[in-house]
């Protein structure tokens, strides 16, 4: 079975007015499913860069990224976002909840996106995921009334609702106060131990400890790339480059 | 994306920002409902107008003295005197003319005792009551024997028999006008207003009397109905009143004329081509109220991409394709203008219905009457202004990188 996530060689620059900024320098790494991984690093280092290119978000510069076995280097635009509605999805720091709309509204948003779901079984994936993350109560809530830790765990239902393939949570706890960061890195942690596989890309090592496996990026590199045991369940395979 | 759920965002969004989006589609309401009112009103006036003209059927022809120059009809009350009796008999003599019935107007006013009346006094020619299909509500019509006996005898209108006599039975009573009295023998049937006068407060004597009063040699104006073909009998008439009246005018100038004939038929041409400058006046006013809604609309949405950039970034992350994320701000910019366009249709049914109201007060003949191409055209046209301005903000919405969206502050 092939690793869910292959990359060998990224390089990824940006261009802006002819000049040339590179980030990522080649990048090696392979992620399984299942796995709970941290990409760490400091700021500006480009761990939202990698993921971005890891979510279809953007494309790498050069070298290849292979998904589920596949190399993604010839995936037109819609190719991209279709990967995006069914197989991965993103929680931002930022939440980015639509604020007048409710809990439910916003958790039903990207089953719009979703071939898969027929519109009758939508209220109800919602509403199990608002479960999943122990908001039932606020359902019906507009979003803009909840404390920062609800919103992002209704981001987190909201990364749920279409079962993807995993889930990417870029600083989830950077707007938090440490004990709804606690809490909301708990709800991830439950996730991963229900089967769902999460990269987290943060720079705090509190919450990086969180992961079964912590890849270290620095300028552009992959630095250092470790499997935590104590965390790892049984049957996980995590390899080692 | 479904087009129901693309159809269910756009009306919520909508309606997540009630207040600018009643203020953009402000424009549209305003330029369909004034299209809807004043079609609405057109169609009123076009049945007004040609339910006079076929009451009078397509044969029915009308010369007033004058000249077109000095503006037709309205000219023609003060008193030209190119219309003579001899013309008339002539014109008689015509094959391609039926009837013709000359008529000459009388001061006033109409009294009886001390109520006073102001209604026109008309001295007629039998043929006239023919002419204009009229006929007796009570008594009898003016006829052939009165007028050759030049019997003093008045037939009324209904609003003047009302305004003299109240409900109570005119005939055989007197009436006086000027320092003559005459008989009532009979009441006519209600007309209504005929091309916006009221064809029921007259009194109506007949001609020779009217001759003798006024000493008057020519008509005031005269009606006939033609044979079989207006067009021929028009030409007749035309011919012959150049030919007596000495007129030369082989390019049919009218301005070079001193007599109009108008035909019932020529009024529809008339009709049509004051209905047409009206839809071509309905349609710029259309043209111009939603540009300037459209144009409204595409900055409000532009506006509103900008402000929502985020959350087109976080659909595109949530697996919006390009064209999702086009054809829900097209159907944001659709849904404002045809909500704006149905608005505007109620508004401007409503004061049209309205203003019907008050018209039939005067004119009974008015009814409230909608014209369906046009509503139909006026919505659809909102519909295309919304498609027109919104593809814009919809483009630079689709194509928003996703990542530099989701950074956007
Ligand atoms: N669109 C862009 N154009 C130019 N430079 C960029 C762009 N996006 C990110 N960068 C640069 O790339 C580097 C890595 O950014 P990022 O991946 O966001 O870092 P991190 O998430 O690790 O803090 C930073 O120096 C940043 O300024
Ligand atoms: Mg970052």
């Amino acid at each position: 079975m092939p690793s869910l996530i292959s990359l060998s060689g990224l390089h990824k620059s940006y261009f802006n007015d002819e000049v040339e900024t590179a980030v990522l320098h080649g990048i090696d790494l392979e992620i399984d499913t299942g796995e709970f991984i941290a990409i760490m690093g400091p700021s500006g280092s480009g761990k939202s860069t990698l993921m971005h290119i890891l979510g279809f978000l953007d494309r790498p510069t050069a070298g290849t990224y292979t998904f589920l076995g596949e190399n993604t280097a010839g995936k037109n635009d819609d190719d991209l976002a279709a990967i995006r509605a069914t197989k991965v999805s993103f929680v931002f720091q930022a939440f980015h909840l639509l604020p007048r709309a409710t809990v439910l509204e916003n958790v039903l948003l990207p089953l719009l996106y979703h071939p898969g779901i027929a519109s009758i079984d939508r209220e109800k994936y919602a509403r199990k995921a608002i479960a999943s993350v122990g908001l039932s109560d606020r359902a019906g809530f507009l979003s803009s009334q909840l404390s920062g830790g609800q919103k992002q765990r209704v981001a987190i239902a909201r990364a749920l609702v279409t079962e993807p393939a995993l889930i990417f949570a870029d600083e989830p706890t950077g707007n938090l106060d440490s004990a709804s960061g606690l809490q909301v890195m708990e709800v991830l942690e439950k996730l991963n131990a229900a089967g769902h596989t999460i990269i987290l890309v943060t720079h705090e090592r509190t919450t990086a400890e969180f992961a079964d496996r912590i890849v270290h990026i620095k300028d552009g590199l992959i630095e250092s790339d470790t499997s935590s045991h104590k965390r790892r369940k049984a049957g996980a395979d995590v390899k080692l480059k | 994306m479904k087009y129901s759920d693309i159809l269910t965002s756009a009306f919520t969004a909508l309606r997540r920002n009630i207040g600018r989006s009643t203020l953009t589609m402000l424009g549209i309401v305003i330029g369909v409902g004034s299209v809807v009112l004043m079609s609405s009103v057109g169609a009123s006036m076009e049945k007004v107008i040609l339910s006079q003209i076929s009451s009078l059927g397509s044969k029915s022809m009308v010369i007033f003295p004058g000249s077109n120059q000095e503006g037709g009809a309205s000219q023609v009350f003060a008193g030209h005197d190119s219309l003579t009796f001899e013309d008339i008999e002539h014109l008689e003599k015509l094959t391609t003319i039926d009837t013709i019935a000359p008529i000459v107007f009388m001061p006033g006013p109409a009294k009886r005792g001390r109520e006073e009346s102001s209604a026109q006094i008309m001295g007629v020619h039998p043929n006239f009551f023919h002419n204009q299909k009229m006929s007796a509500a009570q008594g009898r019509l003016l006829d052939a024997h009165d007028n050759d006996r030049a019997a003093r005898f008045a037939l009324l209108g209904p609003d003047v028999k009302e305004e003299l006599f109240g409900q109570s039975d005119p005939l055989g009573k007197e009436i006086t006008v000027g320092d003559r009295s005459y008989t009532v023998v009979g009441v006519t049937k209600a007309l209504g207003s005929q091309f916006f006068q009221n064809a029921d407060d007259r009194v109506y004597i007949s001609l020779s009397v009217a001759r003798q009063v006024t000493g008057q040699k020519y008509a005031s104006y005269i009606t006939m109905l033609a044979t079989d073909s207006f067009d021929v009998a028009f030409a007749h008439v035309e011919g012959l009143l150049r030919y007596r009246h000495k007129i030369e005018n082989p390019k049919n100038d009218p301005e070079k004329d001193d007599f109009i004939v108008r035909s019932s038929e020529q009024a529809n041409a008339i009709l049509s081509s004051v209905s047409l400058g009206l839809t071509l006046f309905i349609t710029t006013v259309a043209g111009i109220s939603l540009l300037v809604g459209g144009i409204g609309i595409m900055n409000i949405m532009l506006v509103t991409v900008t402000e929502r950039t985020r959350e087109i970034g976080l659909r595109k992350a949530l697996g919006a394709r390009p064209r999702d994320i086009l054809l829900q701000f097209l159907a944001e910019s659709v849904a404002l203008t045809v909500t704006g366009g149905m608005i505007g249709l109620i508004f401007g049914l409503g004061l049209a219905w309205i203003i019907a109201q008050i018209i039939q007060g005067f004119l009974s003949t008015y009814l409230f009457a909608i014209s369906f191409p046009s509503m139909i055209a006026a919505v659809l046209m909102a519909a295309l202004t919304g498609v027109i301005f919104g593809i814009s903000p919809a483009r630079k919405a689709s194509s928003l990188d996703p990542v530099e969206s989701l950074r956007y502050e």
